[in-house]
Order: structure tokens, then C-alpha cells, then sequence
């Protein structure tokens, strides 16, 4: 008597069965859908993949009036463009990503109800498309920085500028955990969606986005390094513009609570996936 | 002996119906907090809930085709959802050996925006293949689909009936060790259905695969299955040879339609003026499997208790609807005076009339040509079955009804 089955579905999803050779396998399919959210995205808009360009420059222009120009908050000495540019890539990948994973039941109920595929390619998909818009920026953000470098003295490098793929991976892993763990709660409790982007908008600026860290008051600085994205934007600006050390105990802070977060999103994700579908 | 492809054991399946509101997260942390806290184990089956599925087991072998029959609300769906890996049972463990790929509906994953071709590969990806295997079939996918002019546009400008092939191809050509058809047979033209047949037949007997097989059209059933398991309520009612399931099956659904009966007046449906007291319905068989096919005169018999005034000018009318509440057609006896007492109608419906499909009848009493006595509406349900000396061609047969009036064809020169 045969003894082998290829899969087997019990009712109770045991724990910390996340399958990722079945993952690998699918890796082709990964691809297909960032091709789809890339060319699917940009069909029929006269601009095109230029949008990606477009929109950085375009937020760095009115945060660079309204919060350089009027509000006039300290850029620590830094050139406007170049001191905005790395908050507003690292934020809008991390709630481009957020976004794009935390519906991720809800958006794809009717391919979810048809076929079998391991769900996690979807958040992955997408953490993947938005990682590829956000190298784009980079660029755009090198170029700037290069035109900085090589005509005035207003900014100076260092070494530190090799942890930025490290700092890349912290932002998807962070963005994913939480994501993960959202896309379950959204598919159960609808109304989450709302208070969500409510607190999404608020946490961008609990994150040093359009200030420096400096401005931030002694006593609840602490606080404020907690926050997972502080240190990692923090860390790409020490390292472009050498502002002040890298607060390296945070990041390793950072590095932790982002841990902890994705497996905790990854265990939740891999046990709800079944049983979400009957809900949606 | 043969490979076992999926055995479930004891599968079963509820769905909750609670509120889906804002009592929810309430109810969730009282659920939470009883399980948790208090740790009363006493309700461990949830309250409200009804069984889609109970307790069924079966296995399925290498290379054999599986039916699956059963009225609405059997089971059917929720089965191949467990077995197609979308949700998981409440209960119970399936086990399967090899990619499972459905036909439940085709063309899933397709996106408007992209071309032929870019779909082609995302839908081919998440139905499981490989990227080498669907360039290797790329070609005869197109072939089978025959949209090859139109491969490099999106498909959003498609006319429905070649998106349609194009998704089917796909599925086609996705060569799974087990796949699952479900009324796949409702769609698409006669030329394309023939198509989907060959297709299953050519993986079923030339590729030796397994196919899970989910349809109303009995006589494709029986042609195509060497097994058949018929669902009732969410459990297995029976299973074996094809034809001995179908009669049965058939003979079951009959029985609940085609007969009612009332001893007494008090009891019966009806009003001060009408009480039925009997109405059956009464095929004349020409088949030995007693099955109600095109060709199968049906008798209408019905008794009822006349109440009202005497010398009234009565009607009795027999309308027969199908499914979607349409009428297909109203007759009425001749206007005449009664007294009270009972009174005896009969109608016969005769052969090659019908078209296959589904009819309920309601009897209708008319006074004076105008005023209504009573209906009794929905009394009598039958299926009739296709009938076909042909049978190379499973499709839809088009119209209301399918009279069997000559088409006569000559050459003039």
C-alpha cells in the first residue's frame, strides 16, 4: 500500500508550516504577476513607467514649500531635495508595499476561490513590483546626489552607504510582517481598512520623513526611535550625508522588532490562509 | 494495482452562519473567552451552522473518471472546493498525489490589460505549470483556441466567446495528474463543446489521467464515467456503475415530485371554493430505465373537491413553467356548470415535445373566465432527460420546447 501523498489537507493548520520549497517552486508564477503589476499598471497612461520618476519629484517639491519654505523645519543642513528624498523613497515604498499586502485576501477573493496556488506569492509579488519602483527612484535620487557631490561641498559620504541594501531588506520585511498580519484581520473585519489608512497618514509622521530626528525633544526621542522606520531612515541619511553617527544599537532594535514581526506575519498568514477563504 | 490519486477520509464541512456585521469581533472574543478562559470544552460544535459536508470518504485511482451527481445544496461545490485545495474541511483529512487543476472556472487569473500571449503565461503559472511547459505547448494552445490573430491584444477587447476559448485552452493544456470538470458543458458554442469532450476523453483514456467529473447532463455521465457517487445533503448516498447510480438517483428525485394525495377535506390545500385532493403525474415509459426523456408522453392526473356555488361556469387550467419561471404554455378545459362534488381533470403532455431541462406545473381554477378561484401553484416537478440517437454532440439543445416536426430538405438542381 502507497504511503507517499504529495499534499494532504488537515482541518487544523499546524503552526510554523510555512512549505517554502513549494514556495520556490512557484517562482515563476512570482514573476508573472510583478510583470503583470508593472505593464498592467501603466497601460494607457501617457506618461508611463515615467510616473515612478515623477512621483518622488513631485512630493519632494511641495514638502520642500511646505514644510522647508513655510513651516521652515530644520533639514540639518542638508539640501532640501537631497534631505526629503530618502524619507519620501523609504516611506512610499514601505506603504506602497503595506498597501499592496494588506488586501491581499480581500483583492484576490475570486482567484483565491477558483484555484490553488501558495497565497503568499501575492504579498511577495507585490513586495517584489514595489521593490523595482523603488530602485527606480534610487536612481533618481543617485543622479541628484552625484550633481551634489560633484559641483558644491554641501554633502560628504561614507562607508555607512554600503547597508543600504540592508536597510532596503529591513523596510520589505518590515512592510511585509505587517502587512501579513493585516491582510487576516482585514478579510475578517472589514472596517479595518478605514481606521487603517487613518493611522497610516498619521504614522508617516511619527516617521523622520520631512524632519530631521534632531528636532525631536530629548525626553520622548525613545519613543520615537521605536519606531522601526526612524533608524533605518535615519541610517540612509548618515550614510549619504554623514549628518551625525549611526545609532547602530537602534538599528539592531530595528532589526529585532522587524524579525519578529515577519515571522509572526508568515506563522499567522501560512495557519489563516485556508479558513479565510470560507469568511470572505 | 493502481496508484491511489486522492483519498478523503471522513471529510466534513460547516459553515458558520453568523452575523457578518459588526457583532462579529464581539462574538469572536466571546468565543475566544469561552474556549480560552473559562475553557469550556462542553460546545465544541458551533452553534450556528449548517453541514455542507458529512463524513464523506472516498479514493480515486490512477486513471479512472469520477462522477459526481446530486441536486442543488448536495455538496457537490464544496467538495471540489476541499479537494481543488481553496478551503479546508472542518473535519477529516484528503490526501491527493499530483497537481489538481479545475476546470471550476475557466480563464482564472486573466487580466484585461495584458495581451494573448502575457495571459496565456500568468494564467498557465497559476494553474500550477512550469514556464518550459507552456512554451512547449504555447503553440498548440493557440491552435486550440484559434485566436492566433488576436494574440498580441488585450484581452479586454475580446468578443466573450474567444476569451472564452483562449482560458479553456489554457486549462486544457495544463496536463494535471488529476482534474476536476464541473458544467463545463454549459458553455460556449456546439463546436467548442465537442472540443471540451475530445479533450477529456483524450486525458481520461489515451493519457490515463483522473478527472473528477460534476454535471446534470446524465447522459454525458454515463458515457464518460466508470464511476459515479451521488451526494444528498452533504453526505454519499450511493456509488458504483454508472447507470445503476443514475436510474436511482433519477428515480429519487422523481418520487418526490410526482405525487400528493389528501384523504379528507380539512386536510387539503385549497379554499372554500377548491380543495385538491389528488394530483399526480404519470409518464408512459418507452424506455426500461423509467426515465422521463423527450420522447416520454406525460400524463397529468388531478381530483378536487368543487365547493363553490353550483352552476358557476368553471375552468380548470395546467400551466407549466421551466426553471427560470417562464411559461411555457397555459391550457384550460372548456367552460361547464358543476355541482358540488368531486371532480376529476386529466391532461397529457405528449412526446417529442419537451425540450430537455427542468418543469414544475401549477393548476389553476378559474370562475366566469375571469375571476380567480385558487392556484396550486408548483405541485408537480419533473426533469426531463435528453434523448439522442446522435450521440456525438452533447450541447444545449436550443428553444422552449423541441417538437418533432420534419425539415425537408430537396435538390432543386
Amino acid at each position: 500500500m502507497q504511503t507517499q501523498w504529495k499534499w494532504k489537507i488537515e482541518a487544523k493548520t499546524r503552526w510554523f508550516q510555512w512549505n517554502l520549497k513549494e514556495l520556490w517552486q512557484y517562482k515563476d508564477l512570482l514573476n508573472r504577476f510583478v510583470r503583470r503589476d508593472l505593464i498592467a499598471n501603466y497601460q494607457q497612461t501617457v506618461l508611463g513607467p515615467f510616473w515612478i520618476f515623477l512621483q518622488p519629484a513631485l512630493t519632494t517639491l511641495v514638502y520642500w514649500l511646505i514644510f522647508g519654505k513655510v513651516a521652515r523645519i530644520s533639514t540639518d543642513g542638508i539640501p532640501p531635495v537631497l534631505f526629503y528624498l530618502p524619507g519620501i523613497i523609504i516611506w512610499s515604498y514601505f506603504s506602497d508595499c503595506l498597501n499592496g499586502t494588506m488586501y491581499t485576501f480581500l483583492q484576490n477573493s475570486a482567484l483565491f476561490s477558483k484555484v490553488y496556488f501558495p497565497r503568499l506569492i501575492i504579498p511577495l509579488s507585490a513586495i517584489v513590483s514595489h521593490t523595482i519602483r523603488m530602485l527606480v527612484q534610487l536612481l533618481l535620487f543617485t543622479g541628484i546626489y552625484l550633481f551634489y557631490l560633484i559641483f558644491t561641498e554641501a554633502v560628504k559620504p561614507n562607508l555607512y552607504i554600503l547597508l543600504l541594501p540592508f536597510l532596503i531588506l529591513l523596510t520589505a520585511a518590515f512592510s511585509l510582517g505587517t502587512g501579513l498580519i493585516i491582510s487576516v484581520m482585514t478579510a475578517r473585519y472589514r472596517d479595518l481598512d478605514y481606521a487603517l489608512q487613518f493611522v497610516l497618514r498619521l504614522f508617516m509622521f511619527a516617521s523622520p520623513v520631512v524632519y530631521p530626528t534632531s528636532i525631536v525633544p530629548e525626553k520622548y526621542r525613545f519613543v520615537f526611535w521605536l519606531n522601526p522606520l526612524t533608524p533605518i531612515i535615519e541610517s540612509f541619511r548618515t550614510a549619504f550625508f554623514t549628518t551625525g553617527p549611526l545609532h547602530y544599537k537602534y538599528l539592531l532594535l530595528t532589526l529585532f522588532s522587524v524579525t519578529v514581526i515577519l515571522f509572526t506575519g508568515l506563522t499567522l498568514f501560512k495557519k489563516k490562509e485556508l479558513n479565510v477563504m470560507d469568511i470572505i | 494495482m493502481t496508484n491511489k490519486m486522492i483519498r478523503a477520509e471522513n471529510i466534513s464541512k460547516y459553515y458558520n452562519l453568523g452575523r457578518l456585521g459588526s457583532g462579529r469581533l464581539r462574538e469572536d472574543f466571546k468565543n475566544w473567552w469561552d474556549r480560552s478562559v473559562k475553557n469550556s470544552r462542553q460546545e465544541k460544535e458551533p452553534r450556528n451552522h449548517i453541514w455542507a459536508l458529512k463524513d464523506v470518504s472516498f479514493e480515486v485511482s490512477e486513471g479512472e473518471v469520477l462522477g459526481f451527481i446530486g441536486n442543488n445544496g448536495a455538496g457537490k461545490s464544496t467538495l471540489l472546493r476541499i479537494i481543488s485545495r481553496i478551503t479546508a474541511p472542518s473535519s477529516g483529512v484528503i490526501m491527493g498525489n499530483g497537481r489538481v487543476a479545475s476546470l471550476l472556472e475557466v480563464g482564472t487569473g486573466f487580466h484585461g490589460e495584458l495581451t494573448g500571449r502575457e495571459n496565456i503565461y500568468l494564467n498557465g503559472h497559476i494553474l500550477g505549470m512550469k514556464k518550459k511547459e507552456i512554451a512547449d505547448r504555447f503553440d498548440a494552445i493557440i491552435d486550440f483556441s484559434g485566436v492566433e490573430k488576436f494574440i498580441d491584444t488585450p484581452v479586454k477587447r475580446y468578443s466573450s466567446g474567444m476569451y472564452m476559448r483562449l482560458a479553456f485552452a489554457v486549462a486544457a493544456h495544463m496536463d494535471p495528474e488529476i482534474l476536476i470538470v464541473d458544467e463545463v458543458l454549459a458553455v460556449g458554442d456546439a463546436e467548442f463543446q465537442r472540443k471540451c469532450i475530445g479533450k477529456m476523453k483524450e486525458v481520461s483514456t489515451q493519457k490515463g489521467k483522473t478527472v473528477l467529473f460534476v454535471s446534470h447532463n446524465m447522459q454525458a455521465l454515463q458515457s464518460l464515467c466508470h464511476r459515479v457517487i451521488a451526494l444528498h445533503k452533504g453526505e454519499i448516498i450511493d456509488s458504483g456503475e454508472p447507470e445503476t447510480v443514475i436510474g436511482r438517483y433519477l428515480k429519487r428525485e422523481r418520487k418526490i415530485n410526482s405525487f400528493q394525495e389528501y384523504e379528507a377535506i380539512p386536510y387539503a390545500p385549497g379554499n372554500d371554493s377548491i380543495r385538491i385532493k389528488k394530483v399526480a403525474l404519470l409518464p408512459e415509459y418507452v424506455n426500461d430505465q423509467e426515465v422521463i426523456d423527450i420522447r416520454t408522453p406525460v400524463n397529468i392526473h388531478f381530483e378536487f373537491w368543487y365547493l363553490g356555488a353550483a352552476y358557476d361556469n368553471l375552468i380548470a387550467g395546467v400551466h407549466l413553467f421551466n426553471m427560470k419561471g417562464e411559461c411555457i404554455f397555459d391550457v384550460c378545459s372548456e367552460g361547464a356548470m358543476y355541482t358540488n362534488g368531486l371532480i376529476e381533470g386529466k391532461c397529457t403532455i405528449p412526446g417529442n415535445f419537451l425540450n430537455d431541462g427542468s418543469y414544475y406545473i401549477s393548476l389553476v381554477f378559474v370562475k366566469d373566465t375571469t375571476n380567480p378561484l385558487y392556484h396550486f401553484e408548483a405541485c408537480l416537478a419533473f426533469d426531463v432527460e435528453d434523448y439522442r440517437k446522435d450521440t456525438a454532440w452533447y450541447g444545449k439543445w436550443q428553444g422552449a420546447v423541441r417538437p418533432a416536426f420534419p425539415v425537408t430538405l430537396t435538390t432543386k438542381e
